[in-house]
């Protein structure tokens, strides 16, 4: 009896055991419940998943926006980002600590965010390229297509990351984008020159693509490029990027030449130009160079020497629509911000909630990059032409200075800086004629010497990356 | 346990109430795994997962610029259990003990008992605590005196010509409000009941406990409730059958409010630090002035917003032995035990939008819930088999176990909430989030142990384990254990009578720690645009060949006890490898790819010593005195590695210090400025030189118990950003002595002031703390047997305090406060944290 009993009961727990193992619906542990595999979109991709993939390299073309524009616009001493919090913003980046830190700012530090950001969206496009040369879903123009666009996202964000880095250079060659163990493998460190050189080739490259394109592309198009939507039009968006490619190579000829095929327009409106949208659906960006106008949590400000500098009547400066305003408390009473050792009166207002769309390149800048190859090619009539154009927009008188190249070049040096304020090139354009040692304010301030840096610091991952594999 | 335990390093996340703390048994177990050791509550392997919340995200505190992240100051889920009911807890520090749990035991066991029925007449005992909590320390930032000098020389928020006519707008400092006192100095209330039960016959037996918790904190609207209901039944069906059912319901509900990092002034510590005194931001009729400084006004934050914690858990076990042979010399038994933990945490956090700093932002009013559900499981079942042949007691035992783990964690978080709601739904900008957590283990195990007469005892084992978590699924990973104790003392040959224990042990164990959930795999991102949703590759790549990392340890040691057990000793040397410890590989950046999200990439030793004496001091009538000296080390140190040096994630923020990993060096130590050739400089460690403890319980007349608790731990530094926070802000203390260049000290102090590197912040943050102190009376049984009392079994009366004094010279709120939370690295990041609290109660427990 006992020993029945016994039985039963062991064979109760045997049978409450095998029910746990065999369950009706066996979960596949090696299937991501959280996200699609990225397996299924680079091999064999339908025309929905390449679609899926055009959006979302549009989406990543934002990344690294903000970073990228909040260093070079304080290293440039355009703008300070003030995080009553955070001092790093208006030290350390202001240069502050180069003695311990190693000539720029902290490799393992917070200001290293575009590095990653543009290095990430220049292998997505190469992904999204293999992916269309992994599918029999979309026809061979098509394909060419997708290689003209994402080549042409390549040369826009790889020459941000290359003039960020400056003097460091940037790591150049692939041999393979897809294969985990060449990630292990990746190229060494160039210089600036061929960084730029490498800039070029993907702005070329992009353009022989596009021409074998057909008409459109298997993707949409996000509204941010009205207008250059089409194959042809954004062959002109490639050819503005190749320009402003050649001017920092300081290949006049060659912008010039890429300017005869992008979307110059010497009589038209200055403001024409592909945008990056933002808004804030779930996972979209928002623009985060937006802060409420006055606020005392994290404004952007304006270094003093940039309103101070500006010529009278500027409407890129003064009055309404300006792109900045002074800050102002409640009662309306001037109220200016600290920075650690700065004072800023004005603040940034270029941007009017944090859905406001940002300028990637435009008619101004490629009349601008027109005056300056102009005057550097001593074609002094046309140089001031266009300088003129961009002064009128910006309510100023036609320029009466020398017509050489030099007071030319100073000259388009000034329009860019209100032209372009806050937008990534006033740092830039110093460093591309070595005046960075009269960038103001820098120097001993207080008891505390600011140092404009000449680069931003190659990050600390690079670094010890190459130490391990030298 | 804090402080008692040789060999661990227990610290809290922050003093808020319901607070989080973290566990370190022997070292480090891991980098970037968990660190944290496995618990099992009667046979339930519980939950200790530390949730997002959503605090620390951009439209609250902002201390991170992700959605999501590791700055929220939360709790981890052990803090839920009622300490009430625990009848013992065991602790398997190493690996060469912990073996046979294999997996996940890697940072050692935790084995925690609670009480049991006992069969006679139905015992209740009912209790009744109350007390008050205290900061127990504050730094005095808003006794720090004013001047126009000061503000002269100082830099400041607004700049130095807005300081002073804001100084001379509010008085001059003629009026000055000590707002550190007001946020912190607050007494709280803590009141706690508890009924039990225990009773029932030899075959059915039941233990059933009802407790009520209730505390208030040291900051308005603050607090944590805890109520806890148990069962525990035991039942003996058969001769040869018993089975004891464990059953547990806890609902917990905490307001923590905001401490640790931030970008908003949302932040209490951080906005106190920027908070000069003369400053007027009291409400007046509901209205609160507007920080010019930090643009939030610091009292608003404490009446008005919510950052609160609620949860709903069910732990149940059941466990079974049935003999299937028992007779004098054998008995076999098949044994099985199974439990679930099911627990379900609702977080709210909400920003009423005519909060001061909300006003700024983009949308104002901002509230995220989040759910989050898990739900985990646990079998094992186990055959015994024990022989007794003359003097050898031999056992054999084989057995399976799986264990499963399955959560979900939701959000919904709106921007542009109307007043009067906060209610997610009624936002403008509304993001949310799922995110699915499943993975299960299957181990085998078979173990054989030898005892021969108490002289010799032996045990080998081995124990193979597979998770989903492992990049092969299927494989077996296998651990190894053995050891052998010779308790010398019990040989014939011994002569030494004083001396009756002398033991000699020796043993060495492998445990398995399997990667976190999802590094195997490499999955598409979403990314949107313009109405359109996208979708991109990957930065961190899956890694489909990880294996378990694996602790081994080996542990040698002697244990010693003197008349009759009048005096111990103890004396322990551990050894402990952690091999193919599993990081993320962080690659060359410039490739575009950020990481493999897991990698076994190296390994890492701890070394460590414990040392614990222990005896009746005094064994007089009238007063006996036990103490106990506990005093322990251990040392860390990374011996190999195949991926580039790299700073420990979630370590710190740059020059004020990161932990860093590199072969020759502790993972645990502080590295930053200066950099010399490229490479950060060295500072001292996070863990200890050493810690001691000593514990004293004296009787008293019989009736009086009184203990205490001391705990010292030496030079353990931390990355204090406290000073830099209220140098910035003027508030330190001493801002306005002069250096030997006339400059105030508040200022010479601040990052990017000339000499200024890592080395200010690091800083020393060694302490002793009187732990606990407690003085019960029970009352004699003479009052019992005749009077009111009559027919009461047993009446105490106690008092106790908690953290009482703290001796160290630490600036800040708690030498053990940690930012980023159970960091496996420990990474005591110090950013005005919530200030550690300082508990008195009274205690009432009366048995019937």
């Amino acid at each position: 009896m006992k020993l029945i009993k016994q039985l039963l009961v062991a064979g109760l727990f045997v049978a409450a055991a095998s029910s746990c193992k065999k369950e009706l619906f066996e979960v596949d542990y090696n299937l991501d419940p959280n996200a699609p595999p990225s397996d299924l979109y680079l091999n064999n991709a339908t025309a929905q998943q390449i679609n899926a993939l055009g959006v979302g390299l549009q989406s990543v073309m934002r990344a690294g926006f903000v970073d990228f524009t909040r260093n070079a616009a304080a290293v440039g001493r355009e703008v300070i980002f003030s995080a009553s919090t955070d001092n790093r913003y208006f030290t350390e980046l202001l240069g502050t600590n180069t003695a311990a830190l190693g000539g720029a700012n902290d490799p393992t530090g917070i200001f290293n965010g575009y590095y990653s950001s543009y290095s990430q969206t220049r292998r997505r496009a190469e992904q999204f390229i293999t992916a269309a040369k992994n599918t029999n879903s979309i026809t061979a123009a098509q394909k060419s297509s997708v290689e003209g666009f994402a080549k042409t996202v390549q040369a826009f964000v790889t020459l941000n990351l290359a003039l960020m880095q400056g003097k460091n250079g940037i790591r150049e060659t692939f041999s393979d984008y897809l294969t985990p163990g060449d990630l292990l493998k990746p190229g060494k460190f160039g210089t600036y020159a061929t960084a730029l050189a490498l800039c070029k080739k993907y702005a070329d490259d992009g353009l022989t693509a596009l021409n074998a394109a057909g008409t459109t592309f298997p993707f949409t198009i996000n509204s941010g490029f009205a207008g250059f939507s089409s194959v042809a039009d954004f062959r002109k968006f490639n050819r503005a990027i190749a320009a402003r490619i050649a001017m920092h190579q300081a290949d006049w000829a060659g912008v010039l030449s890429a300017l005869n095929g992008s979307f110059l327009d010497l009589t038209g409106n200055l403001g024409v130009g592909p945008r990056l949208i933002f808004s804030t659906a779930p996972n979209d960006f928002t623009n985060g160079l937006f802060h409420v106008a006055n606020s005392s949590g994290a404004p952007y400000v304006v270094f003093n020497d940039v309103i101070a500098d500006a010529e009278a009547g500027d409407r890129r400066m003064f009055g309404a629509g300006a792109k900045v305003g002074q800050r102002l408390d409640a009662n309306g009473v001037p109220n200016p911000r600290q920075s650690g050792a700065f004072t800023s009166t004005h603040e940034v207002r270029m941007y009017a909630s944090n859905v406001a769309s940002a300028s990637i390149i435009r008619n101004e800048e490629l009349v601008l990059m027109y005056a300056e190859a102009q005057a550097q090619l001593n074609a002094t009539g046309l140089a001031k032409t266009a300088i003129d154009l961009v002064r009128a927009n910006a309510g100023l008188p036609a320029y009466s200075g020398a017509l050489t190249t030099a007071a030319l070049v100073d000259e388009v040096l000034k329009q860019r800086r209100y032209s372009l304020f806050n937008e990534g090139h006033r740092w830039f354009d110093m460093r591309r004629y070595n005046r960075l040692a009269s960038v103001r304010p820098s120097g001993l301030i207080g008891t505390i010497t600011f140092v404009v840096f000449e680069a931003m610091a190659r990050p600390d991952a690079e670094v010890q990356w190459d130490l391990l594999n030298p | 346990m804090q402080g008692k335990l040789p060999g661990a390093q227990i610290s809290a996340n922050s003093g808020a109430p319901g607070g989080g703390f973290s566990v370190r048994l022997r070292g480090v177990s891991s980098i970037n795994q968990s660190s944290e050791p496995l618990y099992i509550i009667d046979g339930v392997y519980v939950n200790n997962a530390q949730n997002a919340t959503g605090a620390g995200t951009g439209p609250f505190s902002g201390a991170t610029g992700q959605t999501a992240g590791t700055q929220d100051q939360a709790p981890n889920r052990l803090a839920d259990l009622n300490p009430a009911d625990i009848e013992n807890i065991e602790v398997l520090k190493g690996s060469s003990a912990a073996a046979i749990y294999g997996t996940r035991a890697n940072a050692g066991v935790i084995i925690i008992t609670t009480k049991k029925g006992k069969a006679g007449k139905t015992q209740v005992s009912v209790g009744q605590d109350v007390g008050i909590v205290r900061a127990l320390n504050l730094i005095g930032m808003h006794q720090t005196p004013w001047n126009v000098d000061k503000i002269n020389k100082g830099i400041w928020l607004v700049p130095n010509s807005t300081m002073a006519s804001l100084f001379a707008a509010n008085g001059s400092g003629a009026q000055t409000t000590d707002y550190e006192k007001l946020v912190y100095g607050n007494t709280g209330v803590v009141s706690s009941t508890r009924v039990s039960m225990s009773g029932g016959s030899e075959n059915a037996r039941f233990f059933a406990a009802a407790s009520h918790w209730n505390e208030t904190g040291i900051q308005k609207r603050t607090g944590y409730r805890r109520t806890s209901l148990r069962l525990n039944a035991d039942f003996k069906p058969a001769k040869f059958w018993d089975v004891s059912f464990s059953s547990n319901y806890l609902n917990t509900s905490s307001d923590r409010s905001f401490s640790g990092n931030d970008n908003n002034g949302v932040s209490l510590g951080y906005n106190l630090a920027y908070l000069p005194n003369w400053l007027q931001l009291k409400p007046t009729n509901g209205v609160y002035p507007e920080n010019p400084l930090t643009g939030q006004n610091v009292l608003e934050i404490v009446d008005k917003t919510i950052n609160n914690e609620k949860v709903n858990r069910f732990i149940g076990a059941i466990t079974s032995n049935l003999y299937m042979l028992r007779t004098d010399k054998n008995t076999l038994k098949f044994a099985v035990q199974s439990g679930l933990d099911f627990s379900q945490q609702e977080n709210v956090v909400f920003m009423s939008p005519d909060i001061q700093y909300q006003q700024q932002r983009a949308n104002p009013g901002a509230s995220r819930f989040t759910s989050t559900r898990a739900y985990n499981t646990n079998i094992q079942g186990f055959l015994v088999y024990n022989l007794l042949v003359n003097k050898f007691n031999l056992t054999t035992s084989a057995g399976l176990t799986r264990l499963e783990f399955n959560s979900r964690s939701q959000w919904f978080q709106a921007e542009g909430l109307p007043p009067g709601t906060s209610n997610p739904n009624n936002g403008l900008v509304q993001l949310s989030n799922l995110f699915n957590n499943r993975s299960r283990d299957d181990g085998r195990v078979i173990q054989q142990e030898v005892n021969w007469d108490d002289k010799v005892i032996a045990n080998v084992g081995y124990r193979w384990d597979k998770s989903s978590a492992n990049g092969d699924a299927n494989q077996l990973y296998g651990a190894p254990k053995a050891s052998l104790a010779v308790n010398v003392a019990n040989f014939d040959f011994w002569k030494l009578k004083p001396l009756n224990v002398f033991k000699l042990r020796v043993a060495y164990g492998q445990t398995q720690n399997p990667a976190n959930f999802g590094g195997i795999f490499t999955s598409m991102v979403p990314a949107a645009i313009g109405g359109g949703t996208g979708f991109v590759t990957p930065t961190s790549l899956g890694n489909t060949t990880i294996k378990p990392e694996t602790a081994k340890e080996l542990e040698f040691g002697a244990d010693f006890a003197l008349f009759s057990g009048r005096f111990g000793a103890e004396f322990t040397y551990y050894d402990k490898r952690v091999t193919d410890f599993i990081d993320v590989f962080n690659l060359s950046p410039g490739t575009g790819v950020s990481s493999f999200s897991v990698f076994n990439v190296g390994d890492f030793k701890n070394n460590g010593v414990e040392i614990g004496l222990n005896g009746d001091v005094l064994r007089m009538k009238k007063l006996r005195w036990n103490a106990n000296i506990n005093w322990w080390q251990n040392r860390t140190e990374v011996t190999r590695m195949v991926i580039p040096e790299k700073a420990v994630a979630a370590t710190g923020f740059g020059a004020f210090g990161t932990q860093r990993q590199r072969v020759g060096s502790s993972p645990t130590a502080w590295y930053g400025t200066p950099n010399v050739n490229g490479a950060p400089t060295r500072y001292e460690d996070a863990q200890p030189k050493w810690q001691l403890s000593w514990s004293n319980n004296l009787r008293i007349l019989n009736d009086f118990e009184f203990s205490f608790l001391l705990h010292h731990s030496h030079k353990n530094f931390n990355s204090s950003l406290n000073q830099q926070l209220t140098d910035e802000g003027g508030t330190s203390p001493d801002w306005s002595n002069l250096n030997k260049d006339g400059v105030p000290v508040g200022v010479a102090r601040q990052l990017g002031q000339p000499g200024i590197t890592t080395r200010q912040f690091i800083q020393d943050a060694t302490f002793t703390k009187l732990r606990e102190v407690s003085l019960y009376y029970t009352l004699p049984k003479k009052f019992l047997e005749a009077g009111p009392l009559k027919g009461l079994q047993q009446v105490r009366v106690g008092v106790s305090g908690q953290n009482l004094f703290i001796w160290t010279n630490y600036y800040g709120y708690d030498p053990e406060a940690a930012n980023f939370g159970n960091r496996p690295t420990i990474a005591p990041v110090d950013l005005l944290s919530f200030p550690a609290a300082r508990r008195m109660y009274f205690h009432l427990n009366v048995n019937f």
